[in-house]
């Protein structure tokens, strides 16, 4: 059985009209106003265990209501899904040992304690043996080189270092499945770096199931084969990065340097120009008419170089997300 | 609208120094407290209805202690000049005149603008914190008064037989006006003088919590100061906590004797201007501290 | 992997020691705390001492007489300090994430989201108040023990049920907190509610015959069999006080409901809280 199941799971919400003060909000017993919110219409999922799955999506898409639905955290409007065999927000306690869940820039630690006290705690919640307790311990602050900054109150650490000790204390009471949700939002490069250097690392060497929900492509260029593109509360792809170019991108970008003084006035009939800096130009061109445009560029022109590349995956996903919206 | 911009004029905390100006500013100040009261009308009726229970449990413990009473009980007993039908009378009149004489956070707003360093503003315009403060206080009392006119009405006819002598002679009535509006001047230069401690010590909050125990305790918010004991209650007659909320219930209810009254309210005068001077004193002595740090 | 079980006493042990470091690194703070709640107390003494000049017991033929109503009032410090140290700030708290859907944490945690929330944090300074207590009914016990009239000695049957009303009045209060701040998910914020629990509890720091006249009765009764308040000081305070003596014919009924009410806030004030969970939004991130 996969690890991770999901069948058409629907979460709508009715959005009520805000009411201020005593008086509203009693009235606000016996009449209310409100609106419905879709923000998840359907999502079919199935996830193998040991898969490092990435959710892309723009804002506002359902990737982190998937997550919390998937959690327990809150209840679907209609659809199932397992997880380990667990309907998830029944919220049993033995579902609850096994698995872990971190929000980007969402607290869990004590602020005014250090780390560590809160790592107690921790372990006292989730009953983890002293043993176990103490190899995990220093295992994953070695790879993410914080023993330093264990004593220290997590206020006083920076963004960067305060996620890395979420992360720790998500992964103390060693789950089998892992939900990140912007696990590197508001991180500087390095910091984001170092963690999906981690996860990469951790996740190779324990097998466990990750979901990562971002809308960094650079998290999930460097971490997952697969992806589940997740727009308009439904799943738009779901399979390999380069897929996606394939699949959504009708264009190529061809990029030509040219040798005359003099620049034609007649280059559009090429393609679409992107950007201009002489001698070098930018063009798009649909995928078919590529051989066609370049041997009549070189034919009419002189053209001292030729590239062709793929467009950026950003401006692909993002052309997609803008038709879905 | 200009190209040259404008320097930003919070309406809400700078007073433009020319009388016309200022009364707009003012008049404007008070239609926003008064927009927001009313927006919240129920919830704050509601509120200050709320906040008329405690006398609830008041009206039946003096009950009860009235019905024991040592010097013996009857319709006619009185603790400390008092009978049970005016205890609970004077108790209703002090909510009355906390009304006017409680000042809820202005210590702690001034404490926190000299600490954050916004009383840069006013050392560099001709502007006085301290008038400023004042009158958009009167302002926010004055929407107050608006909006709780109604659950103050209803409770006190609710109870209007506790009011056994009716409503007090016109001359009675206008001393009780005066009071509570010095009550007013008092609490609000009491508690600015405390606030401008803050030109001192970086902590008033401790400062300031001991004056509200005392001030509860001292202003016969509690029970009534007559039943303090003699020696007690003749220091307590010289501090000014009196003011803030047992003299004006006593002179309503015709506690205070007709040749003692001019006397008596003179003396709170005495005491409104006292605290206006010391106000403006340690005012213009913290400013010059202040000014004195550079930065 | 073997079943593991979480030991809730180390859990709240944990919770405790956390705190109390928390408080330690205030300490400024948790003293003038102290100093505070003390300075109320004593303010409470003292108007307490001015009323009794002028009368020996509260209300005609209660039996409330000085050292017995001191103790009345100890018993009112001992429950209300219980109850801020422990449950207050947790309450509030909650009242705060369920409302602004910043409860997630809590569901994620393999142990009883009732009891995480409810002990998470203990504020020690309210127990300051706890200690004033102890100092005020040892001062009306010795004063009860040593007086020429009819002298009373707590019997240690007297002293046990003491404490298990005193907790029983703990868990009514629990229960109404919590349920007022379960409301939250429904209503919003609401300073006015707070308010309200504090107005409640006003009614429970008098004996309750004070209400036995007129249109009191009324509140006698809403205040004993519906949101049981009265009952929280008023029985273990008789209990140990014993202001008639023999006692009146209701007050081994009124302990027999003590215990009813107690089990049966606690089991409503439970629904509450799971009904609110139900209706409990997540914040959009």
């Amino acid at each position: 059985m996969s690890i991770i199941e999901v069948r058409e799971l629907t979460k709508s919400y009715r959005v009520f009209r805000k009411r201020e003060g005593l008086m509203e909000s009693v009235k606000g017993l016996f009449h209310r106003e409100y609106s419905e919110v879709q923000a998840v219409r359907g999502i079919n999922l199935t996830v193998e265990q040991g898969e490092f799955v990435a959710f892309l999506g723009p804002n506002g898409a359902g990737k982190t209501t998937t997550l919390k639905l998937l959690s327990g955290v809150i209840n679907p409007s209609g659809g199932t899904a397992t997880v380990m065999g667990f309907v998830p927000w029944e919220r049993r306690n033995e579902y609850r040992r096994r698995f872990a869940l971190v929000m980007g820039q969402k607290n869990q630690l004590w602020w005014d304690l250090p780390a560590q006290e809160s790592y107690r705690l921790h372990q006292q919640i989730y009953g983890i043996p002293q043993d176990q307790f103490d190899s995990t311990m220093n295992e994953v602050t070695e790879l993410l080189d914080v023993k330093r900054l264990l004593g220290q109150p997590v206020r006083e650490l920076s963004l960067g270092e305060r996620m890395k000790m979420e992360l720790i204390a998500a992964l103390l009471h060693s789950p089998d499945v892992l939900f990140l949700d912007e696990p590197t939002i508001g991180l500087d490069v390095i910091a984001q770096h170092n963690i999906q250097q981690f996860l990469r690392y951790y996740q190779e060497k324990r097998r466990i199931t990750i979901l990562l929900t971002s809308h960094y492509m650079k998290d999930v260029a460097a971490l997952c084969k697969r992806v589940v593109i997740v727009a308009g509360g439904l799943v738009q792809y779901d399979g390999s990065l380069a897929g996606i170019i394939d699949k959504f991108s009708g264009n190529k970008i061809v990029t030509l340097q040219f040798g005359d003084a003099d620049r034609p006035s007649d280059l559009s009939r090429l393609g679409t120009i992107i950007d201009t800096q002489w001698p070098k130009i930018r063009i798009s061109i649909a995928r078919a008419d590529v051989p066609r445009v370049l041997a009549e560029a070189l034919r009419d022109y002189v053209i001292e170089d030729v590239s062709v590349e793929d467009p950026p995956l950003e401006d692909v996903i993002a052309d997609l997300f803008h038709s879905v919206a | 609208m200009s190209s040259t911009p404008q320097p930003y004029q919070d309406s809400t905390t700078h007073l433009p120094d020319n009388w016309p100006e200022r009364l707009k500013t003012w008049w404007m100040v008070m239609q926003i407290a008064l927009a927001e009261r009313l927006a919240y009308r129920g919830d704050f009726a509601l509120g200050t209805l709320m906040r008329f229970l405690p006398i609830i449990t008041q009206i039946f413990l003096w009950g009860a202690v009235f019905n024991s009473l040592k010097s013996g009980s009857g319709d006619t007993a009185k603790l400390g000049g008092f009978t049970f039908q005016e205890m609970v009378a004077y108790f209703l009149l002090t909510m009355l005149a906390r009304a006017f004489s409680s000042m809820p956070g202005l210590a702690s707003t001034i404490a926190s603008q000299i600490r954050q360093g916004e009383i840069k503003r006013y050392l560099i315009q001709p502007i006085d914190l301290i008038g400023f403060l004042f009158l958009s206080r009167v302002a926010h009392k004055a929407a107050y008064y608006v909006v709780a006119i109604l659950p103050f009405g209803l409770v006190f006819f609710l109870c209007r037989s506790y009011f056994v002598n009716g409503f007090p002679p016109p001359y009675i009535f206008a001393s009780f006006c005066g009071s509570l509006v010095m009550g007013f001047a008092i609490g609000f230069f009491l508690e600015a003088t405390i606030g401008m401690i803050g030109f001192w010590f970086l902590e008033v909050s401790s400062l300031l919590f001991i004056f509200m125990l005392f001030s509860f305790f001292l202003s016969g918010h509690m029970f009534p100061l007559t039943l303090l004991p003699e020696s007690v209650l003749t220091v307590v007659n010289f501090l000014p906590f009196k003011y803030l909320a047992f003299f004006p219930a006593a002179v309503f209810l015709q506690k205070i004797p007709d040749e003692d009254l001019p006397w008596e309210l003179g003396i709170e005068a005495a005491w409104v201007t006292f605290f206006i001077i010391v106000c403006r004193v340690m005012y213009a002595r913290g400013v010059r501290r202040y000014s004195g740090f550079g930065g | 992997m073997a079943t593991v079980k979480t030991n809730y006493g180390k859990v709240f042990m944990t919770f405790a020691r956390n705190s109390l470091i928390r408080d330690m690194t205030f300490r400024a703070n948790f003293v003038f705390q102290c100093i505070s709640s003390v300075s109320w107390t004593a303010m409470n003494v003292g108007f307490y001492l001015i009323i009794f000049q002028y009368t020996n017991s509260i209300g005609e033929g209660t039996g409330w007489h000085r050292d017995e109503f001191f103790l009345f009032l100890a018993t009112t410090w001992f429950i209300n300090s219980i109850v801020q140290a422990f449950f207050m700030s947790n309450a509030e708290e909650f009242s705060e994430l369920i409302r602004t859907g910043g409860l997630d944490f809590a569901l994620l945690k393999p142990i009883d989201t009732q009891f995480l929330i409810s002990f998470r944090r203990i504020e020690w300074s309210s127990l300051s108040n706890f200690v004033a207590g102890l100092l005020i009914a040892a001062h009306s016990l010795n004063g009860m023990a040593t007086r020429s009239i009819d002298p009373h000695v707590p019997t240690f049957a007297m002293a046990v049920l003491y404490v298990f009303f005193v907790a029983c009045g703990v868990a009514i209060m629990y229960s109404v907190m919590i349920c007022l701040a379960a409301t939250s998910v429904w209503l919003g914020r609401n300073q006015t509610l707070y308010d309200f629990w504090f107005y409640i509890t006003n009614f429970s720091r008098y004996p309750m015959e004070i209400y036995n006249r007129g249109w009191g009765t009324a509140l006698l009764g809403l205040f004993t069999f519906v949101i049981p308040v009265l009952v929280v000081v008023n029985v273990p305070a008789r209990v140990l006080a014993m202001p008639l003596n023999p006692r009146a014919n209701w007050e081994l009924p009124l302990m027999a409901w003590a215990c009813l009410a107690t089990a049966g806030s606690l089991a409503f004030s439970r629904w509450m809280f799971k009904k609110s969970l139900l209706s409990y939004r997540s914040a959009s991130s």
